[in-house]
């Protein structure tokens, strides 16, 4: 891993020493690369933590450049199922900030997609692969897999190899309407 | 040929003219999903110069194909178009399954990846490789003029039709009348 330029590493700083006095509460942890790593307990706090990120001075953290999330199967963070993975970026001062927030399975967590337009398709992506669902989205469908896809892939207890593949990939609705073509070789 | 229409000597030669006429103009149908398909395209550009070749005029339409180059992953989502672009190209056509991930899935062996596109469609020369290097390519396709000079006879192998093809790809844990079914709520999905 490339070292940091010290003029990055002092904005780094700088973020996590706003974090750490805006939120007192939450545990905050920094990564290799001095990012500030941010442990979120409830959903109302995730959205007051993700409103205020976005307008305080200083922070204007306007930029979702990733949301993911694990299996956290094995126990290692904390009690609950699944940890979602928030990355924010600021353009404004090239440092970034990331949230964890740990849910249970089928425990359903507030979209973000009135914060950032950006947030829909990751949250779909999240949602197919983990089975996490999001209240008030606005379109929550599988994005990757066929929507006739059962189970969740990217869940621990899904078989890796276990294929399910479809004679056509178009959308169900779709699909219901066109009959299959018949051998035309 | 003579004045009447007497057709002579030319006709006894006429189908070795074709099969000439077919191996030096191979238009490819390029499927290109992956690293296998910047390759592909090296091997189209100017350093390799497939045009060497007479195949060299790529084709975005598969009605006016010959020889379809799979290059990269094919996800069993893709299967059914890679299948129908398959299936649109007129005879004669030929398939080269370009690098390890269409010649057998390669390093994914997962829950999203096709094994091999000979599971939904017959192939006439496998390039090894991840990715293979452009001689590689240009290396099958020599391969193939072979194949169509010598009348478009096929290695020996079975010959998969659509009916096969909609079997491979159909899952086996549902029916293919359960998936058509409007009234069944779909598992997996909200609502």
């Amino acid at each position: 891993m490339s070292k940091l330029t010290p003029k990055l590493q002092e904005e780094q700083d700088r973020v996590t020493a706003l974090l750490i006095e805006m939120f007192p509460g939450n545990r905050i942890d920094r990564d290799k690369n001095a990012e500030p790593v941010m442990w979120l307990n409830t959903a109302s706090e995730l959205l007051l933590a993700v409103k205020d990120l976005r307008i305080v001075t200083g922070l204007q953290m306007d930029r979702l450049s990733d949301l993911t999330a694990y299996d956290n199967v094995d126990g290692s963070d904390g009690p609950k199922r699944f940890v979602l993975v928030y990355q924010l970026y600021s353009m404004r001062f090239h440092t970034r900030v990331r949230l964890k927030y740990s849910v249970s399975e089928n425990e359903s967590v507030p979209t973000l997609t009135s914060f950032w337009r950006a947030a829909n398709w990751l949250e779909r992506e999240v949602f197919d692969m983990f089975g996490i669902p999001f209240t008030d989205h606005p379109d929550l469908r599988r994005i990757m897999m066929d929507e006739r896809f059962v189970g969740h892939p990217l869940r621990k207890e899904y078989p890796l190899k276990d294929r399910q593949p479809f004679p056509d990939s178009l959308p169900v609705r779709i699909a219901a309407r066109t009959p299959l073509s018949s051998g035309q070789e | 040929m003579s004045k009447d229409g007497n057709a002579g000597f030319i006709p006894t030669r006429l189908d070795y003219a074709v099969k000439w006429a077919q191996k030096n103009s191979l238009w490819p149908f390029t499927f290109g999903t992956s690293c296998c398909g910047i390759e592909m395209m090296s091997t189209l550009s100017g350093t390799y110069d497939l045009a060497r070749f007479g195949a060299e005029v790529v084709r975005f339409s598969p009605r006016q194909a010959d020889m379809l180059i799979v290059a990269g992953t094919i996800t069993t989502k893709m299967s059914p178009v890679l299948r129908q672009v398959y299936d649109q190209m007129l005879e004669p056509k030929w398939v080269i399954a370009m690098g390890a991930c269409s010649s057998s899935g390669g390093i994914f062996d997962t829950y999203s990846v096709l094994q091999g596109i000979d599971e939904i469609m017959p192939v006439d020369i496998y390039v090894p490789g991840c990715p293979p290097i452009p001689e590689g390519l240009i290396h099958a396709i020599l391969k193939l003029q072979g194949v169509v000079e010598s009348g478009g006879k096929r290695p020996e192998m079975h010959r998969l039709t659509r009916e096969e093809a909609n079997n491979a790809m159909s899952f086996r844990k549902d029916s293919d009348a359960s998936l058509f079914d409007d009234s069944k709520p779909l598992k997996g999905q909200l609502k």
